[in-house]
């Protein structure tokens, strides 16, 4: 139901709202293909479905090419519709487990591995809390402590 | 489906729900337990899957309003500036809760004693002791034993890791010479009678596939099912009937998994349906002994809702936090603030927990229970990839006093799934809080500094997070007296006999902790009472 050009001002909208980096060789929502997430989540949800149609209305209908200035705009005339949009665009951006790994998070599902961290020793510890433990008790006590 | 009379029929299957029937078992009643919610397995966690964090948002999130899953009731908060979450299922909010454990404080129990502020408890920190030691090996708490922040106790398992934010932070406070100590928490950091030990997911609100979390639906429900006692899940209660000559609680009516009203006789009722769910079942249980809601003669059903306002402030620091790796919301606590100081300009205090960081997703849509995306464009860039990887926070968990407004009462056009009338929220954080607040930010954002931080991110305003609503105490307290309380100092109903409370809603106040822990001791301490009393338990 998205034509060509729809999904095109789309990218170029998502381009802006997350834009890449390209010297850690991170790409931007546009460029990794939040699109198809964001026009997935649409078709289940009307709602939404009508945020992206006003969005992508407003843009064509004030410039063939997206800006900053552009985007900014939309989100000032439109502040529920673009508050959708960029909810979904991180969503769909943050989920991928490629952009996980880019974050030097693990790509895999967290379970079962999940990640290795070491325990601090007994004696670290010890020598961590050393301040605290001389400072003695830190509570108030109503019985005293006896009963 | 068989409706046959039982002897004890607990309504709710979480945390104090699990503990009490635990503790009943010796006692070889035949108990039951209606829950609203279903009964998952491990592998219906979302962690199992790559886009698990996008559950956070969906079928998983911790707010009953976004789920709007069929065990769901939903929850007016129109007129709250918190609202509250939890989790409909075996295990209760066990199921999504971040598993953080330290105990109450003694003078908790004293406030009006020492500080002229709430009330007394009519139990104290040593009634409580034994039953916190039971339930911490039933659970699989970790930690360091010595804490100077409390009487002496000895903690089961030894810690889990703090992790370079732990370490990091422990020594901003040690420069400032403020106490600190690794947080107490219901994950095991060894394996454990067919438990695995932590995994370091950083995904505790998703379920825990690992099995390391203290979940009743992990420690107390096999047990509990293997042992005979009855589970009935799907099984939401829409009242809890009387008897008009006796004025005994004779059973309930719930709606069961085939979608059909039945009736359940049972000798000894027990409410665990949280500081919510339980007045709310009281409320809408009215009868011609009881016009103005089952065991409300006091009035105070609903009255005194007490939550813990939350707000953060987090440091840049040079170095990668990795605060992703670890358990969500433990690693360390400052309990310095926690006690009155008259000079600070407020009564009671606070906690400063350093929670790790979120995943990517949850950071970028403003952090956990937060709806407040981070900005945008190069901003947005510059964020994720020079501020997010090198954030420590700290959370300033603060006390708040019962106060009669902020209340749970009845919302008669907004029902659930059934049609029963939804709990609406009254709530607005007091002048205590907000000065509580204010003189946390300020202390973090020292200690963050302390420990090395270059940059300070603060929100500098009163307001509260509006997910912070997990902790829901103080809608039927405990106390001596009947005019000022709803249940006695071991749980029972002074109105009527036979019903018993043993979830947060009794809490008298809320400490600045959070409650699990001494809910599942107060659920022990009752359960021992109603054993020692079992002769006369209904006099």
């Amino acid at each position: 139901m998205w034509s060509e050009k729809e999904k095109k001002i789309l990218s170029e909208i998502l381009d802006e709202l997350i834009p890449a980096n390209p010297d850690k060789k991170i790409p931007s929502a546009g460029q990794l293909g939040v699109v198809s997430f964001i026009f997935e989540v649409a078709s289940k949800t009307p709602k939404l479905q009508d945020d992206i149609k006003l969005v992508l209305e407003f843009v064509i209908s004030k410039a063939d090419k997206v800006s900053p200035y552009l985007v900014r705009e939309m989100e000032r005339l439109h502040p529920r519709a673009f508050g959708s949009l960029l909810t979904e665009t991180y969503k769909g951006y943050y989920s991928r487990s490629d952009i996980r790994k880019k974050l030097d998070l693990s790509e895999k599902p967290v379970h079962p591995f999940g990640y290795e961290v070491k325990s601090e020793s007994n004696e670290y510890l010890k020598e961590l809390t050393e301040n605290v433990r001389a400072r003695g008790t830190v509570y108030r006590d109503p019985t005293g402590g006896f009963r | 489906m068989n409706n046959e009379p039982v002897d004890v029929l607990i309504i709710g299957a979480g945390a104090s729900g699990a503990a009490i029937a635990w503790s009943l078992l010796e006692t070889k009643m035949r108990i039951l337990c209606l829950e609203q919610g279903t009964h998952l397995s491990d592998k219906d966690f979302p962690s199992r899957r790559n886009d698990y964090e996008l559950s956070r948002y969906a079928e998983f999130s911790c707010d009953p309003n976004v789920r709007k899953l069929k065990q769901d009731y939903p929850i007016n908060s129109s007129n709250s500036s918190i609202t509250p979450v939890n989790w409909n299922g075996v295990g209760g909010s066990t199921m999504n809760f971040l598993a953080h454990w330290p105990r109450m404080r003694p003078s908790d129990f004293r406030t009006k004693t020492l500080d002229g502020v709430g009330d007394d408890w009519p139990v104290d920190y040593y009634d409580l002791e034994p039953f916190y030691e039971i339930n911490d090996r039933n659970v699989g708490v970790s930690g360091l034993s010595g804490n100077p922040a409390y009487p002496k106790y000895t903690v089961p398992y030894p810690p889990i890791p703090i992790g370079i934010l732990g370490q990091t932070l422990a020594k901003g406070f040690n420069k400032l010479g403020w106490h600190w100590w690794p947080s107490d928490v219901a994950i095991l950091s060894e394996d454990d009678n067919g438990r695995q030990k932590c995994v370091n997911a950083g995904t505790c609100d998703l379920g825990c596939a690992a099995g390391a979390k203290g979940g009743a639906n992990f420690t107390y429900w096999p047990i509990l099912e293997n042992a005979g006692v009855e589970l009935r899940t799907d099984s939401r209660v829409r009242e809890i009937q009387v008897d008009k000559v006796s004025g005994l609680a004779k059973g309930v009516l719930y709606h069961g998994s085939d979608g059909q009203l039945h009736h359940q006789k049972a000798e000894l009722i027990i409410m665990a349906c949280n500081g919510v769910g339980t007045p709310r079942l009281l409320l809408n249980s009215k009868s011609d002994l009881f016009p103005n809601g089952l065991a409300n003669n006091s009035g105070l059903v609903g009255k005194n809702l007490m939550f813990h306002p939350l707000t953060g402030v987090a440091g840049v620091f040079d170095i990668p936090m990795r605060g992703h790796e670890g358990p969500m919301a433990c690693s360390i606590l400052s309990q310095e603030f926690y006690e009155s100081d008259s000079s600070r300009g407020f009564v009671r205090g606070y906690g400063l927990h350093s929670g790790r960081s979120t995943t990517p997703m949850t950071y970028a849509l403003g952090g956990y229970g937060i709806d407040n995306p981070i900005p945008w464009g190069d901003e947005h860039r510059e964020i994720m990839d020079n501020i997010y990887p090198y954030l420590a926070g700290l959370t300033i968990v603060t006390e708040d006093l019962p106060e009669e407004h902020n209340c749970v009462t009845l919302d008669e056009e907004l029902k659930d799934s059934d049609g029963i009338p939804a709990p609406k929220i009254n709530y607005r954080v007091s002048e205590n809080t907000k000065a509580m607040i204010k003189h946390g930010e300020e202390r973090a954002a020292e200690v963050l500094l302390a420990a090395g931080a270059k940059k300070i991110l603060s929100k500098n305003d009163d307001k509260v997070w509006w997910r912070a609503g997990w902790h829901q105490m103080g809608t039927c307290r405990m106390g001596h007296d009947p005019d000022k309380s709803v249940v006695n100092g071991w749980g029972r109903s002074h109105d009527v006999k036979n019903l018993f409370i043993v979830d947060g809603s009794i809490f008298v106040t809320a400490g600045a902790v959070n409650p699990t822990s001494t809910i599942q001791a107060l659920a022990l301490y009752i359960g021992d009472q109603i054993k020692k009393n079992i002769g006369t338990l209904f006099d």
